[in-house]
């Protein structure tokens, strides 16, 4: 309700005017009230005096008419006579005459003449009222009460007593009320012995002013007093009347309402008010007008921040010199500061600081413009050297002046560096693979950075925009990219197949792992034969994975996965222990074989994992041999060596895997600490053909021996093979010729034949 | 005045052998001496009274004079007006009822009291004139004066009814009885205490 300024002045104001405006309201009505208030009191107590003076005059000139009978001396003398006719008539003659209510005689011995419906009681009331001095007051007759005179009758002695009565109704009253200058109503009221009453009045008026009298009469006060009536406040005056005789006391009781004596007051009440809600209104008004010249500018101002924060260029009118014009101001100088710096923040956000080209960000914004065109990210191929040849100032040199060169070719390519050693442009899709390839050879001519010639050489890869495609078109080229220095390529588009499906192969691993426990997951034997002894020593476990629903997968699918993914290890001790459990079955068998098992190259420099497995190695007795590439040994060449030191220590034998297809260096090979050289099987299937091959194999055998290698020939498909290696001095041979990879109960019932036989196999077992 | 009719009352007592004196004391009931009360008393050998004279009650300043006079049955009282003005002496009283109207200074009118007992009489033109004549039957009768003492002499002894009469007296006919031994000889006392009530207009003072 009181969000806004305006509003909020306005109620204040004007709930400042409207409390001013009730005080003084309050006032008047409270100065006006009291002041009717002390007219009303003033106007009954005057109605009281009236009253007084009028009771005087009408009781004198009652006595006057009783006195004047009483001293009749034909009256007197049928009242000494008991002369009841003529005295009845002589009063009834004087009611006629003087208006009279009641008239009548009460003689010295208690007899009652000419009252009617007079009792007994009521005659000895009378006489005892008479007798005890009775002269004037107010009688009551059968609850009546009457104005009522005495006058005794004197012969000279007293005969009795005539007394002369009015009687207090209605009508009276009228007449006493037409005296006062204020409508009043006056009322009497009498106490019998049951209590107070006020007759002539309606029940509900007649019990109210009752109480009142009998109140008031107990308060002794003189003073008028209020009186809450159905009619509202009013104020009402008791004033006791003498009574004619005995206990009974009666009261006149002079009324006025509160509301009549306001009456007069009602035009000014409402002219205050009237006059207060004009003010009320212009307080309203103004206030309204001038809180809004206030918050015209602020909402200006609250408006203004509100579009600045959303980003809107805003600039304000300074309408006034206060202030607030002042505030205007301030406000637009700030927006101009924040404007410029977001320009500067924007540009450096899209920028590489190294090189002063778009960066990755530009790029991907521009690309976004680009739908249906294509991307290709370059690469400089041997970056890592090339800046370590060069240092890290040269290298970025290089790469922005190859940006530079692109840019000088193809302005509108929008080049951009992706990475250290990457840019990115945009081209035509169509024949975009040549386009590419000539770009390349424009810039692949020898660079000169700081006097020197550097020459680099640039691979590209290709992908179309499609904003649809799950992986963004700047990781599909540069997968390209990789996809194409993979493959010896100068330029290749993405290849969706051989990437494969990033999400399938996080799924194969976690079906991998539940495959090491359900039972999807086994080892296979491969036999080595010992071309020496002539008998079976040793066999190569292999996993093989039969998957519920792909069916079998190829290890070098999930094992090189397992690899990246950090999940070798958990295979690698579902292996190692599987292989301890099976050489424990074999050795029951009566077969005592070397197992071999491939290590991954990642693990040679685990010293933790290399040590869990020595350790569980030396607890079963195990007799095995670790199969480990030379690669494995390149990354972390110092804990390798340790490692394979702290195996060969536990009687693990180690063999170097592959020999031949990778680096083959003979560095490694002199310092690695092995038992065993594998030369790789590439050299040994066309080792019958080709007498290259023989060469270097049966100069690999005599360089392996030479160092104290023991030789192990993979690939071993042909009985003439075979029989070359023998003559070549090799020690074990491997392969399909002697026997496939066995599960192992198969591989039981082929060790138990062959070393029946005794002899080498000469066919391939099933 | 008064002083000489009642010395003409004690000179009518008879100075008879076997006769007592009565005194009677009458007080209000604040013990203040009531004057102009009128003590009968009735010896059980009675005797008529005599009618002596004159009997006057005279209107001077607009008053009667005596207020109260004991008269005999069948007295004869004047009525002589010395004032200036006119006069219109009545009485409603049962049994003397007289009424003597307007008349003159220097007139005099005379009344026959015939029936015992009081009769007021008032004047018609002013009301505050009154007085009372005490008409009685027994020749034992006496007003007390100014210090309530009346004296009855020459009653013959034994036993007798007393009565108290006063125009303000209340009780029945204003008055009250009792008995009281009158001894053969000598004197006997007797007081009587009495309700006054104010008179009912203002006249002479008493």
């Amino acid at each position: 309700m009181f969000q806004s300024l305006r509003t909020r002045l306005t109620v204040l104001y004007a709930a400042l005017f409207g409390l001013a405006m009730l005080l003084v309201a309050l006032a008047v009505y409270g100065a006006i009230t009291a002041a009717a208030r002390r007219q009303v009191e003033n106007e009954l107590v005057a109605g009281g005096a009236v009253f007084d003076r009028l009771w005087t005059l009408q009781s004198d000139q009652l006595s006057d008419a009783a006195s004047v009978l009483a001293r009749d001396y034909g009256f007197r003398e049928a009242a000494a006579t008991s002369d009841q006719a003529t005295i009845a008539s002589a009063l009834e003659n004087l009611k006629g005459r003087l208006g009279l209510d009641v008239a009548f005689l009460v003689g010295m011995d208690g007899k009652v003449t000419g009252l009617a419906g007079a009792d007994a009681d009521m005659s000895r009331q009378l006489w005892e009222d008479l007798d005890g001095g009775a002269v004037s007051g107010v009688l009551q007759l059968k609850d009546q009460p009457y104005q009522a005179v005495s006058a005794p009758v004197l012969a000279p002695q007293a005969l009795g007593w005539v007394v002369f009565a009015q009687r207090l109704d209605r009508a009276e009253m009228a007449s006493l009320e037409e005296l006062s200058s204020i409508p009043l109503k006056a009322a009497v009221a009498v106490k019998d012995h049951k209590g107070w009453t006020a007759p002539g009045l309606s029940r509900d008026d007649g019990e109210q002013l009752a109480a009142f009298t009998a109140a008031a009469m107990r308060a002794k006060t003189a003073r008028p007093r209020n009186l809450s009536t159905r009619e509202g406040a009013t104020i009402a005056l008791a004033k006791p009347l003498k009574a004619f005789g005995g206990e009974n006391a009666s009261a006149l009781v002079l009324r006025y309402p509160l509301s009549l004596a306001l009456g007069p007051y009602r035009l000014m009440l409402a002219s205050v008010f009237i006059v207060g809600l004009a003010g009320m209104g212009m307080v309203i008004g103004g206030s309204f007008l001038l809180a809004r010249s206030i918050t015209k500018p602020v909402s200006a101002l609250d408006d203004a921040a509100r579009r600045l924060q959303a980003g809107e260029r805003v600039t304000l009118q300074a309408s006034t010199k206060d202030e607030l014009g002042r505030l205007a101001l301030s406000f637009n100088a700030m927006a101009d500061g924040i404007a410029d710096r977001e320009r500067r923040i924007t540009r450096m956000a899209l920028t590489d600081q190294e090189t002063g080209l778009p960066n990755r960000r530009a790029f991907e914004a521009a690309m976004a413009a680009s739908e249906g065109r294509s991307v290709a990210v370059i690469g400089i191929d041997r970056y890592q050297e090339l800046r370590n040849a060069l240092g890290y100032r040269l290298a970025a040199d290089v790469t922005r002046e190859i940006g530079a060169r692109l840019s000088a070719v193809w302005p509108e390519a929008g080049i951009a560096r992706l990475s250290n050693e990457r840019l990115g442009f945009v081209l035509d899709t169509l024949r975009s693979e040549a386009a590419t390839e000539l770009v390349l050879a424009a810039l692949e001519e020898p660079l000169v950075l700081d006097g020197a010639t550097v020459d680099v050489e640039l691979t590209a890869g290709l992908a179309p925009i499609h904003s649809d495609e799950p992986i963004p078109a700047i990781e599909r080229a540069s997968i390209a990219l990789d996809q194409a220095r993979a493959s010896g390529r100068k330029v290749a588009p993405f290849d969706a197949e051989a990437y494969g499906d990033p999400g399938s192969k996080l799924s194969l691993m976690s079906e991998m792992l539940t495959a090491l426990h359900d039972g999807s997951m086994a080892l296979h034997y491969q036999p080595k034969y010992s071309l020496m002894e002539r008998r079976m020593t040793g066999a190569e476990a292999l996993v093989r994975w039969r998957h519920p629903v792909r069916g079998t997968v190829p290890p070098d699918l999930f094992v090189e996965l397992a690899e990246e993914t950090g999940h070798i290890r958990e295979l690698t001790r579902f292996t190692l222990q599987r292989i301890i459990a099976d050489q424990m079955l074999l050795r029951a068998a009566g077969h005592d074989l070397r197992l071999s098992l491939n290590l991954s190259g990642r693990l040679v420099g685990d010293r933790a994992f290399v040590d869990e497995m020595v350790a569980q190695v030396r607890e079963a007795g195990a007799k095995l041999c670790f199969e480990i590439t030379e690669t494995a040994v390149i990354g972390n060449k110092d804990a390798a060596l340790v490692n394979i030191d702290v195996m060969r220590a536990s009687g693990i034998a180690i063999s170097i895997d592959d020999y031949g297809s990778g680096l083959s260096s003979l560095a490694y090979l002199k310092q690695l600490p092995a038992d065993e050289l594998k030369i790789d099987k590439a050299f040994i299937l066309s080792l019958a053909e080709s007498t290259r091959d023989a060469l270097l194999v049966k100069s690999t055998i005599d360089l392996a021996h030479s160092l104290g290698l023991k030789v192990v020939a993979e690939g071993v498909e042909t009985e003439k093979a075979m029989a070359l290696l023998s003559t070549m001095g090799c020690d074990l041979a491997q392969g399909w010729h002697i026997a496939k990879a066995l599960p192992l109960d198969k591989l039981v019932e082929f060790l138990a034949v062959s070393s029946q036989s005794e002899r080498a196999p000469m066919a391939r077992s099933a | 005045m008064r002083m000489a009719l009642a010395l003409a009352v004690l000179t009518l007592a008879p100075a008879t052998a076997w006769a007592g004196d009565f005194t009677m004391t009458v007080r209000n009931k604040a013990g203040v001496p009531v004057q102009n009360a009128v003590v009968m008393v009735y010896p059980t050998a009675g005797a008529a009274p005599r009618i002596t004279g004159p009997y006057v009650i005279t209107q001077k300043d607009i008053t009667f004079d005596p207020f109260v006079m004991i008269v005999p049955v069948g007295a004869e009282v004047k009525f002589p007006n010395k004032d200036k003005v006119r006069h219109h002496v009545y009485s409603f009283s049962a049994g003397n009822r007289f009424e003597i109207k307007l008349y003159g200074k220097d007139e005099t009118r005379s009344v026959v009291f015939k029936a015992p007992g009081a009769a007021a009489i008032g004047c018609n033109i002013h009301d505050r004139m009154a007085a009372y004549v005490r008409v009685v039957d027994t020749p034992f009768a006496v007003k007390t004066g100014a210090d309530g003492i009346a004296i009855v002499r020459g009653v013959p002894g034994g036993s007798a009814a007393v009565r108290v009469w006063h125009p303000y007296l209340r009780a029945p006919k204003n008055e009250v009885a009792a008995t009281v031994v009158i001894p053969a000889q000598g004197a006997v006392g007797q007081a009587q205490s009495v309700e006054i009530r104010a008179p009912a207009n203002t006249h002479q003072g008493h």
